[in-house]
Order: structure tokens, then C-alpha cells, then sequence
């Protein structure tokens, strides 16, 4: 089946939101999504963006039955590590359940890495969840490793509450 | 002890540099320091940089025997989420090893906090060792939680000759 990888638009929010929702059910927290196609539209095309994204198409004969030609996505931004330098971070890698085993996830991936070493970043970070072993299976066969599992990083997060009580003692 | 928490400047780079290399040296990693005064320079101070960076810096009278008034850094990034939007990364909190229990840290901490909510981010996130117990203990103190004891979630890295073949069609 043949796909392309181009760069989303603006007017591609939609499906991505789409998506972002499909991928959140499938890790077992729908409830947690709280932006929507607005939001992406926002922070992802003005002039210093929060996030880029990559889109999979297939051509129209291939449409889902709900005539979706958008299929998959990858979701990264720009981050610094003070020890290697720049480095990109992939936020979200989904591809649609019937599109799978195609190569869409490995050319989207390929795509943020290629993306990436053209702005000089000396890595590739994103998060999987424990139990996700197939995905935990894609990222090593591509060339990862499990920093939380090899070296004991662990993530820690402020919620908006939390972040909103610190912030209130800021000099 | 009095200090003023400030944004960083391009003047601060070889302070931040100095000090990185303190913190890395702490987490038993100094080799691991490919980055350089230079590179902090270019890449935070640009047109669209990829980080900023928090001062503490103490008066004259405070500074240290080898005459160091900067005492104290935060840096981070903005970063995104897909399911709740714009967020903040702090890849670093460090206070030299003489001024801690000052408070410092948690009003760097605190200032990244406040710059974050000015710009719409509803998440502080940030990476901590699981064996580093004094700074897991600070952090849970100030009402964060850990996501991946918690929820679950795994760092992955790609980098070196398996980032190069990745980023093969």
C-alpha cells in the first residue's frame, strides 16, 4: 500500500485530534485528553511553535470506511540536554490499527530522527508505557533504550494545581 | 542570606558551564559532558532558542572563596503534551553544595513555575534519578508526583550510530 510522510497543516488538526483520542484509548486514559483541534491549530503554526508534526496519507482508494485518508502522525519538539546539546523529543507516534505493519510508524519515526540530525540533535527521546510491550518491542528493534529501566531516570511532574501552589512563592 | 533569582544572560553562560559540570559530577556522569560554554551561547541566546535559564546569585560579601557570586541555576524548555497542551521541561536545578537549605532551590524552582503559567503551560515536568533520594525528597515535599513509579511511563533514548540509521528512509 503506498502512503506519504509530509508535514501536517493547519487544517490536518482535526484528524490529528482524531488520533491524539484513538492513541489515548489505546493507553487506557481517554479521560486525560483535555486539548482539542483548536488548541493544536494554536501552539503548532505560529512563528515559534511548541510542537511540529508529521502526517502518514494514503490515497483515497485506501480510505478508512469513515473516509479518513490521514492515518497516522508523529507529534516532537525540540528539547536541550546540558550535557549532549540539542536533542528532539517525540511526543506521540500512532498509526491507525488496519494501517499497521506497513512501514507507516518506522517511516514517520525515520522522518522526526532525519528531521532532527538535520538540526543537529544528538538524540531521540520519547516515553512507552511498561505494560505496552509491543511498542516497547518497536523502539528497541529500531535502536532504543530503556533509560528508566538501564540508568534509574524516572519523570516527575507538577500537575496544574500542583505547578499553580509553586508558583505562588516565586520572588 | 539574601539572593536574587534572575533571568540568565549570554555573560552567565561560563558560570552555567561551570556549574553544569558541578551538577553532572554529583550524579557521577561528568564524562558524559559533551557541551560547552560556546554552545550554550549559541543555542539559548538565538532568535528561537532551545532553552532558557534561571540565575541565583548571591551579594559580593556571600561569594565563594574562588569568587563565584553565581551560586545557582535553573534551565528549561517548553515542551507539549497531545493531551493537555503547553508545558514546561526543567532539565536542571542546581544549587552549589554551600548554599543549599537557603531556600534557593525552591525559589528557582518556583520562578520556572510562574514563567511556565505566564505562558499558557499546565504541566512542570522534569527527570529525576531513582537513587538521588535527597533530591526525589525535595521534590515530592513541593507536591509533584512520579509518573513513572505511578503511571507507568519509561524514558527511551535513540542516539549515536542508531540515531544515524533511524534517520535512514
Amino acid at each position: 500500500m503506498n502512503f506519504t510522510i509530509r508535514a501536517a497543516r493547519q487544517d490536518d488538526c482535526k484528524d490529528i485530534s482524531r488520533m491524539i483520542m484513538e492513541l489515548a484509548i489505546y493507553e487506557k486514559m481517554p479521560d486525560q485528553v483535555k486539548i482539542s483541534h483548536e488548541e493544536l491549530e494554536r501552539d503548532g503554526f505560529s512563528s515559534n511553535p511548541f510542537f511540529e508534526c508529521l502526517v502518514a496519507e494514503v490515497h483515497e482508494e485506501d480510505k478508512t470506511k469513515d473516509g479518513h485518508t490521514v492515518v497516522g502522525y508523529a507529534l516532537y519538539f525540540y528539547t536541550y540536554s546540558t550535557w549532549k546539546g540539542r536533542s528532539v523529543f517525540m511526543e506521540d507516534l500512532y498509526v491507525m490499527p488496519e494501517f499497521r505493519g506497513k512501514g507507516i510508524g518506522k517511516g514517520l519515526m525515520s522522518k522526526v530522527a532525519k528531521e532532527g540530525k538535520e538540526k543537529q540533535c544528538a538524540r531521540l527521546q520519547l516515553t512507552v508505557l511498561d505494560w505496552n510491550t509491543p511498542s516497547l518491542d518497536f523502539y528497541v528493534a529500531k535502536g532504543a533504550h530503556d533509560l528508566t529501566a538501564n540508568e534509574g531516570w524516572h519523570f516527575l511532574r507538577f500537575d496544574e494545581e500542583a505547578m499553580a501552589n509553586l508558583a505562588k512563592d516565586a520572588p | 542570606m539574601d539572593f536574587t533569582i534572575r533571568a540568565a544572560t549570554l555573560e552567565d553562560c561560563k558560570d552555567i558551564a561551570r556549574m553544569i559540570l558541578e551538577l553532572a559530577e554529583y550524579e557521577k556522569v561528568s564524562d558524559q559532558v559533551k557541551i560547552t560554554q560556546r554552545d550554550l551561547e549559541q543555542d539559548g541566546f538565538s532568535k528561537n532558542p532551545f532553552f532558557h535559564g534561571i540565575i541565583a546569585e548571591v551579594p559580593e560579601q556571600h561569594r565563594t572563596k574562588e569568587g563565584h557570586s553565581k551560586v545557582g541555576y535553573a534551565l528549561y524548555f517548553f515542551s507539549y503534551s497531545s493531551w493537555k497542551g503547553r508545558a514546561v521541561y526543567m532539565e536542571d536545578l542546581y544549587v552549589m553544595p554551600e548554599f543549599r537549605g537557603k531556600g534557593i532551590g525552591k525559589a528557582l524552582m518556583s520562578k520556572v513555575a510562574q514563567l511556565g503559567l505566564a505562558a499558557g503551560c499546565t504541566q512542570l515536568n522534569f527527570a529525576v534519578l531513582d537513587w538521588n533520594k535527597a533530591s526525589l525528597d525535595f521534590y515530592m515535599s513541593q507536591g509533584c508526583f512520579d509518573v513513572t513509579a505511578d503511571l507507568g511511563y519509561h524514558c527511551m533514548r535513540c542516539e549515536g550510530e542508531q540515531l544515524e540509521r533511524l534517520a535512514q528512509p
